[in-house]
């Protein structure tokens, strides 16, 4: 009984961290290669989950809507770039604080499009037994998705031309643009990337979580949090801070409340700043 | 001087204390709905100006603000629920309290950001963050203090208005009187604020925003001067919070809110960052507008509007309404910066700087040796420092030369303190600093000059000395007196007043240098300071190093061989982050070895 009960929580803490790191890749791939913090992140998931729910409310199936929701967010991030982002390079704080407008703006507009609620789209109510609990499969599946959306990310940065130019001017930005890489090309690219996989994790959690406009706004706390402890290694960074925040978080949260979990969680963080303030990443030396 | 001049230099109180007494006058005459209102613009003008001092001044944003606003707010109000019905008063018990919860919770999330040296990044972010946990967590926060209820979603009511009479009959003054209060409150904040601005602290803190590295170099604390500034904007919050409450009646979480957290930095952004009145301009003209336009159409969205407006005003309109008014005020100004254009060449007063160095001595002691003793700094897989034993005394220049990646600079950061060495230790005098931070190796008579020109471009040359002065003397006259001297000595008095941006490359050289000497170091180390300097000017330079050698010890890290061999003193060559060979600059041009390395001959790379 002790021993199921422990297993429960430690299975469904997992799938929370899962959860959360589906929700930060994308705001740690722009932090990492573009070295800025997307205080809109939140709403480009929202974004993300309403394109999925009003497609397969128009009839699409939903394993058909997240790669439409995917599209549309990064064509949005590539806009928001080329329009916004693009003009404050070297500016972070200007370059938070415009997101951060783009982020109440889009708020808004999703209030006055869909109201404040909305119907979530049905669960498979697919549930596995551990001893006397029993855990829904699609929590469980995430811890998948997330392995998934981790090597999807790996290879694209090693495997494929964006993701070499990408590195290549993260690292040298001079000797970049020396041997003819468009920095502002992949900056676009970059940001965009970075909100589309926003867009996936809004349709693919949108099962679990329902769209409504402030939904961003819950997730952003916490992968915020994640990021600025991950530091600059963009991967191996967010994981472990996901996996290590977010799995405590949830613990704290199992035997306390939810709110606790958020304490706990906001608390960690402060005190990994204090012993790594630029991350724990900071000073690794792999750089993916 | 003209009576433009005369304004323009005292604007930043005169203009203020006029708009206060416009105020009050308006207080008797304006209809009391309206007075109503401006009460609230007042007030997020007061929150605003929070944010302009850790912003503007600062250089760090906070999007923590309406934490502390909220956060002083909350307790300012369960001290009026409590001790209002008692005495009367109900700013008297809610004021000082707020201000200090607002203070002292600024001051812990400030001592977390800056004690443990976050990025900019990072500490924004944390402030966010904060924000936005303490607006779940007051949802569902319920607890009672005496007969204060903080009932979290559902807020706190009946919190009393503002009272400033004392005793059982004294009654909450009507709209227009709650209006002059806040406008009083919020120009006693604003006028000590400016006074702090206008001391030796803000002088530190704007050092800061403009060069921390530097401001550190010259011996001062930065991350308490900037925990104390975050403390007292934190102050000015919670003082707004106290007034929002007794102004309001009514508090819940949406003070915590992410629009209610948009809003200074609109205000800020909208009357013009740095300027601290500028929070006040930018309130009401926001609060005005949405009065004048009502709550039709564009009411119902001011969030959309809002966040809209903060983009905007990001892309094209970074100095805000005071910021224009002020850059079109100078151009009608004579230019203080017309006579960095007709400086001349740096003559070095020789027989000056022998006596200013000679009573530097007399003041803080002889010359201390520096001594590194197997110091040892990895970078992963690179070793830029591996063991280096060197000890240099005063008496001549002791120059460090190699090829580049020989690991000089690395070795220099090791002494300064910009890197922690891993192993060996560092020596000042007879004091261990291996891991001292650089203030207090600058406060042991360190002085640095790095390789490129680091002064405060926007101070006149002459507060650029002043500052680099204070630091050590801690005294305002022999502050100004030794800045005039070294001013006088490097023949820049005409300059004085120029911005130091406005020098040219190889004159903000020479100030840096005469901040250095400001500090009456007792060991000076010098990173390739002869880079970018004209043929005469490093004959100049040569001169100064070598005079000062006389007086203290003296560093230098050099790639100009020709430079070396002027100042003829001793050398130490470096190769591969070890001590390759010593001696003078001729004996190592004989040297075989030495050559080789140089000249990247086999044997020995």
């Amino acid at each position: 009984m002790e021993a199921d009960f422990l297993a429960t929580v430690l299975l469904s803490s997992l799938s929370s961290a899962s959860i959360l790191l589906i929700a930060t890749i994308g705001l740690a791939v722009v932090f990492g290669l573009m070295g800025v913090i997307n205080l809109a992140h939140g709403e480009f998931l929202m974004i993300g989950a309403y394109t999925a729910l009003t497609a397969t409310q128009a009839g699409v199936p939903y394993l058909l809507a997240i790669p439409i929701a995917v599209v549309v967010t990064m064509a949005i991030g590539a806009l928001v770039e080329v329009l916004i982002i693009s003009r404050l390079y070297g500016r972070i704080f200007d370059t938070m604080l415009a997101t951060w407008g783009i982020s109440i703006a889009f708020y808004q507009l999703a209030v006055l499009t869909f109201g404040t609620v909305s119907p979530g789209i049905g669960m498979p109510q697919i549930s596995v037994k551990i001893g006397d609990y029993s855990l829904a499969l699609y929590p469980l599946l995430m811890n998948v998705v997330a392995l998934l959306i981790l090597g999807f990310v790996y290879l694209l940065m090693t495997r494929s031309i964006y993701g070499m130019k990408a590195r290549a001017s993260i690292q040298v930005p001079e000797m970049a643009r020396a041997i003819g890489i468009s920095s502002a090309r992949v900056n676009t690219m970059t940001f965009a990337l970075g909100c589309g996989l926003a867009g996936f994790a809004g349709a693919v959690l949108l099962p679990i979580v329902p769209a409504t406009p402030s939904m961003g706004f819950a997730f952003v706390i916490k992968a915020f949090l994640t990021v600025v402890v991950a530091g600059p290694v963009t991967l191996t960074g967010s994981a472990f801070a996901a996996i290590g925040l977010g799995g405590g978080a949830s613990v704290t949260a199992s035997f306390l409340t939810s709110v606790a979990g958020d304490a706990f969680f906001f608390i960690v963080t402060a005190l990994l700043l204090w012993r790594f303030p630029l991350g724990i990443s900071a000073r690794w030396r792999r750089k993916l | 001087m003209t009576l433009s001049q005369r304004i323009y230099r005292s604007s930043a109180w005169l203009l203020p204390a006029i708009a206060v007494a416009m105020a009050l006058v308006l207080s008797f005459f304006i209809d009391p709905y309206l007075a109503f209102l401006g009460a609230s613009w007042v007030i997020f003008g007061l929150l605003g100006l929070s944010l302009d001092i850790v912003w503007g001044r600062g250089g760090f944003l906070s999007l923590g603000q309406t934490a502390f606003f909220g956060l002083g707010g909350y307790l300012g109000a369960i001290a009026a629920v409590n001790f209002g019905p008692v005495i009367g008063n109900t700013l008297l018990p809610t004021l000082p309290i707020a201000a200090l919860f607002g203070g002292l919770c600024a001051g812990v999330m400030g001592s977390l950001i800056f004690f443990a040296r976050m990025g900019p990044l990072q500490a924004t972010i944390l402030s966010y963050t904060f924000t936005l946990l303490l607006w779940s967590v007051t949802q569902s926060l319920k607890f009672t203090v005496g007969d204060a209820v903080v009932g979290g979603d559902n807020g706190m009511s009946g919190i009393p208005g503002m009272v400033i009479g004392f005793g059982p009959d004294a009654r909450a003054l009507a709209p227009n009187g709650v209006f002059a209060v806040c406008v009083i409150v919020a120009a006693l904040a604003y006028f000590a604020t400016l006074a702090l601005m206008r001391s030796t602290f803000g002088r530190v803190v704007d050092c800061i925003r403009l060069d921390i590295q530097k401001t550190e170099l010259l011996g001062y604390d930065v991350r308490l001067v900037q925990v104390a500034n975050m403390v007292w904007a934190g102050a000015v919050a919670g003082i707004a919070g106290g007034l929002f409450a007794l102004w309001s009646n009514y508090l819940n979480p949406s003070l915590f809110s992410v629009q209610e957290a948009l809003l200074p930095p609109i205000h800020v952004l909208v009357g013009g960052l740095g300027t601290l009145a500028g929070p006040f301009v930018g309130a009401l003209t926001i609060g005005g507008l949405s009065f004048w336009l009502g709550g039709g159409a564009a009411g119902g969205q001011t969030t959309l509007i809002l966040g809209v407006v903060l983009v905007l005003l990001v892309l094209f309109l970074r100095n805000g309404i005071l910021g224009a008014l002020d850059q079109l005020w100078r151009r009608f100004l004579p230019d203080p910066n017309a006579a960095a254009r007709d400086a001349g060449e740096v003559r070095i007063n020789v027989d000056d700087l022998d006596r200013i160095l000679r009573d530097a001595e007399a003041q803080v002691g002889p010359a201390k040796p520096m001594e590194t003793d197997q110091a040892y700094k990895q970078f992963g897989g690179v070793i830029p420092v591996n063991k280096v034993s060197r000890s240099f005394v005063p008496g001549r220049p002791m120059a460090l030369i190699g090829p580049n990646g020989a690991g000089k600079s690395s070795y220099l950061k090791t002494c300064v303190g910009v890197y922690q060495p891993e192993g060996g230790q560092v020596t000042i005098g007879d004091i261990d600093v291996t891991n001292a931070p650089i203030f207090r190796r600058v406060r042991l008579g360190m002085g640095v000059k790095n390789q490129k020109p680091q002064v405060f471009g926007a101070l006149s040359v002459y507060d650029n000395l002043w500052t680099a002065a204070y630091a050590r003397t801690r005294d305002k006259a022999k502050a100004s007196d030794v800045a005039g001297r070294i001013l006088a000595m490097l023949g820049m008095t005409a300059q004085s007043g120029v911005e130091a941006q406005a020098l040219s490359h190889g004159q903000q050289q020479w100030l840096d240098i005469g901040m250095v000497l400001c500090l009456a170091p007792r060991v000076v180390l010098l990173d390739e300071p002869a880079a970018g300097m004209t043929n005469e000017e490093t004959r100049e330079l040569s001169l100064l190093v070598r005079t000062l050698a006389r007086h203290t010890t003296v560093v230098v890290v050099e790639h100009d061989m020709e430079f070396v061999r002027t100042l003829e003193g001793h050398v130490t060559v470096l190769h591969q982050g070890e001590v390759f060979a010593e001696g003078d600059i001729d004996s190592l041009r004989a040297d075989e070895r030495v050559l080789d390395i140089y000249l990247g001959r086999r044997q020995h790379v």
